[in-house]
């Protein structure tokens, strides 16, 4: 049963993120990649971390994807079927693509997996907090900042010049 | 030997039945609840026909409804436009997994209840965008991104006003914050009272409703974001419409008015009770107030809301540590 639940999930994760880069449309795109990510949700569901699934869902569903599906409103004509989504480069990405592929196959057939009954630990929510706002807590304002820096810097290039 | 497992998945279903068949009847019960208050708000008596004082009115539209043609507008997108109704419905009956009915009757438990229905209902606002996108519809299209702006701002005074609950209660799960209500409701604190008029406003914004009903204002926009939907997927978003109305009024009586907590009667009659009077107040609202301007709307959000919901929270944050 949870077997199938899993394999299930990693399935969706699959196909949705296959068809949020195979797709022709960007808008169709954004969608699926919301669905990959929705999917990604339901795995941190399925290992227990309820609170990583629903941020997950919280930031980039609610929040990031939203954020996507503005910007391709607001551009004019990215929409457009007929725009290129391939540059000149294709065989370079191809070696590339495939010599990475070939790197992590490797290395996955190598590890030694271990299976069994999983042992991840359960993480209270508590120490989440706790060590959030103790022993991560430059990363953590770190992090804000670099946000805050993100933002001003995209204020600055939409900025209408007088 | 029973397979405990097996048990869980059991109980599991069959409590999903049960929610599935109170999301229908409810939003049923709702729509002609409405129809009666607006009707006598407006000195009117509102369906009489169908049923006594009109109440088997909503399963005539529902059978209506049922077999009405589905019409797909020349150049719509047609997979968005299919799939668009699926991601406003899905996540509002998802939500209903940690609402807390009863002493007894949850779901599932969530440790992360409440933000687990905040995330959820989020998911929402990307299904009525694509409803406005695949139409191929300019006054869908403008619902569809008035409507996502409008809940995207009034996201965040509702949630600043939920965070000053869960720091009073000190948990996140649902059942938690009830049983943190004991002695005595949330809404009887003054700084808890602010949030709830703050949650109140805001969770009208997120429903699209009056005053707030810019995104679907009929007499600017048709019916915005499904003015081209027809027949099942027109009820569909009409039924989510009415299920996070029941969501954010049952969120409302869970935070802020002790849930299911109350003397004599059983657990789940207080529950319901609570949640449908906060269903009424919404009512009230929407058939007594006229519809805000967008830009006023957006600022009121902005520069009057959020900042106040975190005074609010720092106010509270500072009678806490003390």
């Amino acid at each position: 049963m949870a077997e199938i639940t899993f394999f299930f999930i990693a399935l969706c994760v699959c196909v949705f993120a296959l068809l949020s880069v195979l797709s022709r449309d960007v808008f169709h795109c954004a969608v699926w990649l919301a669905l990959t990510l929705l999917s990604v949700a339901g795995v941190y569901f399925y290992l227990d971390a309820e609170f990583l699934g629903v941020v997950q869902v919280l930031v980039y569903v609610g929040g990031i994807i939203t954020l996507f599906v503005f910007a391709i409103k607001l551009t004019a004509k990215i929409g457009d079927k007929s725009i290129v989504q391939v540059n000149e480069q294709t065989l370079a990405a191809a070696i590339v693509t495939a010599v990475l592929f070939y790197l992590l196959f490797k290395v996955i057939a190598v590890h030694p997996w271990v299976s069994g009954p999983g042992s991840a630990a359960v993480v209270s929510l508590k120490d989440i907090g706790n060590s959030l706002l103790t022993g991560y807590v430059l990363p953590f304002e770190f992090i804000s900042l670099i946000l805050l820096a993100a933002m001003v810097g995209a204020i600055v290039i939409g900025k209408v010049k007088k | 030997m029973i397979d405990p497992l097996s048990v869980q998945v059991r109980s599991m279903v069959i409590n999903s039945s049960v929610i599935l068949g109170f999301i229908s009847i409810s939003a049923m019960f709702l729509i002609w609840w409405e129809r009666k208050v607006s009707a006598h708000i407006q000195n009117r008596l509102g369906p009489m026909i169908v049923g006594w004082h009109g109440s088997l009115q909503s399963i005539a539209d529902t059978v209506k409804l049922l077999l009405k043609e589905n019409i797909v507008p020349a150049g719509a997108d047609k997979m968005i436009w299919w799939l668009a109704p699926f991601f406003v419905v899905v996540p509002s009956v998802m939500a209903f997994v940690t609402i807390p009915f009863a002493r007894n009757f949850v779901v599932h438990d969530l440790n992360v209840g409440i933000l687990f229905i905040t995330s959820i209902t989020s998911v929402c606002v990307l299904g009525i965008f694509m409803a406005g996108w695949g139409s191929n519809n300019k006054y869908s299209l403008l619902g569809g991104m008035r409507s996502a702006a409008q809940i995207i701002s009034y996201e965040v005074p509702l949630l600043l006003s939920v965070v000053v609950v869960i720091m009073e209660a000190g948990t996140l799960s649902m059942q938690g914050i009830i049983q943190a209500q004991e002695h005595g409701w949330f809404i009887l604190k003054p700084n808890l009272a602010i949030a709830f008029v703050i949650y109140f406003i805001s969770s009208t914004a997120e429903v699209n409703r009056v005053p707030f009903d810019i995104p679907e204002a009929e007499s600017e926009l048709g019916a915005g974001y499904h003015t081209e939907y027809t027949g099942m997927k027109f009820a569909m978003f009409f039924v989510a419409e009415y299920t996070n109305l029941f969501i954010v009024s049952a969120v409302a009586a869970t935070l802020f008015l002790g849930g299911w907590q109350g003397p004599f009667l059983p657990s789940v009659f207080w529950f319901l009770l609570k949640s449908y009077g906060i269903i009424f107040l919404s009512m009230w609202v929407r058939w007594t107030l006229p519809r805000v301007r967008m830009d006023q709307m957006m600022g009121f959000a902005w520069k009057f809301l959020t900042p106040v919901a975190l005074l609010n929270l720092l106010i509270s944050g500072w009678f806490m540590l003390r």
